[in-house]
């Protein structure tokens, strides 16, 4: 893509990072280091992984300790981290802020400066470059589900980031457009970072990082914490854990 | 900058919603449109400032010609017709609604229905009826007699404005830009 | 969403927004200082002239927008003929029928763009006071992506209520609406965020 080269990928570190709001803290004691190609976040309803997204995407300040992306702070530096970090939400239509398909796009590289034309221009060529040219002038709501989430994740694309952050990407699709959609995110060249209750989105990750009650319970190989977690889950499972009210 | 640009959007979706959401009925039977309730909620909620473009944005976006009024209406004929005072009025209204809410310290819902009384009805219908004056060409008190029967409804909007924004502030006290 | 602008292209829809507005504003401030009969009745006959031109399609959908001001002239008419000012009534209804019919013509002939266009122009010297032009374009884009998706989530609320209820929706469905355009606003503001905010 025409795009000015961007600087050069350093990583995102944590460093003894937390979160805490209205007296109830999220995550804590934080200390990584995340360079892989391809990491997995797994955990739990409400172990803290959608916070921790946020953490790292700078759309939060941690409340303790620091993160940094290519050595800088997420979310001081906004108009930096445009080019480090592309966040594709659980929910497209939490994401999708325009009403057509050609100004969504095109919200995101007038941000990084370009003027109408050249975001337009580069529009086109990305929409062409996947084969949906002919989406531009449609209205978002005309789009599917499965097509809304490929929308963002072109809008994101589109941006040319470093490092792509994916929440519980397949939540709610269909098999068929799970496949195409986990064929999309497969193809990327960029680091991608997924967050995720399921184990199976994570085949042939690099590393998965298991959260619980906000700190990390296990991380390292793909298999070995997969494992790990399903043997933990099917516990949890057979524990007839909803009639506990104690817990 | 871009949490103030949501909320004022999409309080001004809610306005259009709410005039446009089809017979909220009174206990009494009587169908009402809850438009001058989301410009009332505009301001209880949102504040005085944040209030007043929520209300002026939704007006711009009639005259551009979007029928957000409620009955599907909206382009710049409304501006020419007998209901203009209300509909400039509607920015006004929710200024002081949501100025009254921020600097009378009393419970949220309490002084969100004085807000919605004082803003969302009495100033409301001060627009109202001048317009109405003249465009039909009546003396002022000839044209409160034509929109005095919608004031029981309205009164009622501000009852509801005061437990609505009282139940928001329950909900989200953060969302609650007028006392956050 | 849906807009008021017709869908007939006719040979108003070539001329360009500024020059329409400013047209339009002057026949108005006109049509306010006309006091003879002659003088709204010439103004009425031209404009129904200019919608005919168009076709029976298109005069029916500027017919169409009129009807809401009926109760308005059902009241003049009552109001003249207790007085028996029937001249001054004729001219009062005249001058409002004709003034929003002539402003819904501008509405029906010139695309949303084209007045976002226009609005965008006018609101330049704004900026000097800190509100910059792509701040209130993105406002308005904003509240046409999310009003079709509030009214969604409101029809989809009072379904809800519709089945576990014999009695009708009433106003308590307002709370919950407010509340989805609280948590929506939320996911917004997170949204424009994520890619830099504003």
């Amino acid at each position: 893509m025409s795009q000015p080269p961007s600087p050069p990928f350093a990583g995102i570190s944590l460093e003894q990072a937390g979160y805490a709001i209205a007296g109830r803290t999220i995550l804590s004691d934080l200390t990584l280091s995340l360079t892989e190609q391809r990491i997995g976040v797994i955990g739990r309803n409400g172990s803290g992984k959608s916070t921790f997204l946020r953490l790292v995407s700078g759309l939060i300040s941690p409340t303790a300790g620091q993160v940094r992306v290519a050595g800088l702070d997420p979310a001081k530096d906004r108009k930096a981290m445009l080019r480090q970090l592309g966040i594709l939400f659980q929910n497209p239509d939490h994401q999708i802020i325009f009403p057509t398909v050609g100004e969504e796009m095109a919200f995101g590289l007038r941000q990084q400066g370009l003027d109408k034309a050249e975001a337009d221009s580069q529009v086109r060529a990305v929409l062409a470059a996947h084969g949906r040219a002919h989406w531009e002038k449609e209205p978002v709501t005309a789009l599917s589900q499965g097509q809304r989430h490929l929308l963002c994740l072109l809008s994101v694309l589109a941006m040319g980031p470093n490092t792509i952050l994916l929440d519980e990407p397949f939540a709610g699709l269909d098999l068929p457009t799970q496949t195409r959609l986990s064929r999309s995110l497969a193809a990327l060249t960029q680091q991608v970072i997924t967050i995720t209750h399921d184990p199976a989105a994570l085949q042939g990750y690099d590393r998965v990082i298991w959260l619980e009650a906000g700190r990390v319970r296990a991380d390292g190989p793909v298999e070995a914490t997969v494992a790990a977690f399903r043997a933990e889950m099917d516990r949890l499972g057979a524990a007839d854990a909803d009639t506990d009210l104690t817990h | 900058m871009e949490k103030n640009v949501a909320y004022i959007a999409l309080f001004a979706a809610l306005i259009a919603v709410l005039g446009l959401v089809p017979q909220i009925t009174l206990a009494t039977g009587v169908p009402i449109t809850a438009q001058s309730l989301g410009v009332m909620l505009s301001g209880t909620v949102l504040g005085a400032r944040r209030g007043f473009l929520a209300a002026l944005l939704f007006v711009g976006l009639v005259a551009l010609g979007l029928p957000l009024l409620s009955g599907g209406r909206g382009g710049l004929g409304v501006f020419a017709g007998p209901s203009v005072g209300f509909i400039i009025g509607f920015p006004v209204a929710a200024f002081v609604a949501g100025f009254i809410v921020e600097k009378w310290r009393a419970g949220i819902g309490i002084a969100s229905f004085a807000g919605a009384l004082i803003g969302g009805v009495l100033v409301l219908y001060l627009f109202g009826i001048t317009g109405m004056a003249l465009v039909l060409g009546k003396s002022w008190p000839a044209a409160a007699l034509l929109v005095g029967t919608f004031i029981p409804g309205d009164l009622i909007k501000a009852v509801m404005a005061g437990f609505i924004t009282q139940g928001l502030a329950k909900l989200r006290p953060l969302s609650v830009l007028s006392r956050a | 969403m849906l807009t008021l602008t017709s869908p007939i292209e006719t040979r108003l829809h070539t001329i360009a927004a500024g020059p329409k507005l400013a047209g339009l504003a002057l026949a108005t401030f006109g049509l306010m200082l006309t006091q003879s009969m002659w003088g709204i009745g010439g103004a009425a006959l031209f404009v129904a002239g200019v919608y005919t031109a168009f076709g029976t399609e298109f005069a029916r959908h500027g017919l169409r927008l009129l009807r809401p001001l009926w109760p308005f002239v059902l009241i003049i008419l009552l109001w003249h003929g207790w007085t028996g000012e029937i001249a001054a009534g004729a001219l009062i209804m005249g001058r409002l029928l004709t003034a929003v019919a002539l402003a819904n013509l501008v509405t029906m002939t010139t695309r949303l763009d084209d007045m976002i266009g226009v609005m965008e122009r006018l609101a330049q010297p704004l900026a000097r006071l800190g509100l910059s032009p792509r701040v209130l374009a993105v406002a308005v884009a904003l509240v046409i992506r999310f009003t079709p998706v509030l009214m969604d989530k409101a029809g989809q609320l009072m379904q809800a209520w519709r089945a576990r209820s014999a009695r009708r929706v009433n106003w308590r469905v307002v709370l919950p609406i407010s509340l989805m355009a609280l948590d929506e606003a939320e996911h917004v503001a997170e949204a424009i965020r994520a890619r830099g905010g504003l």
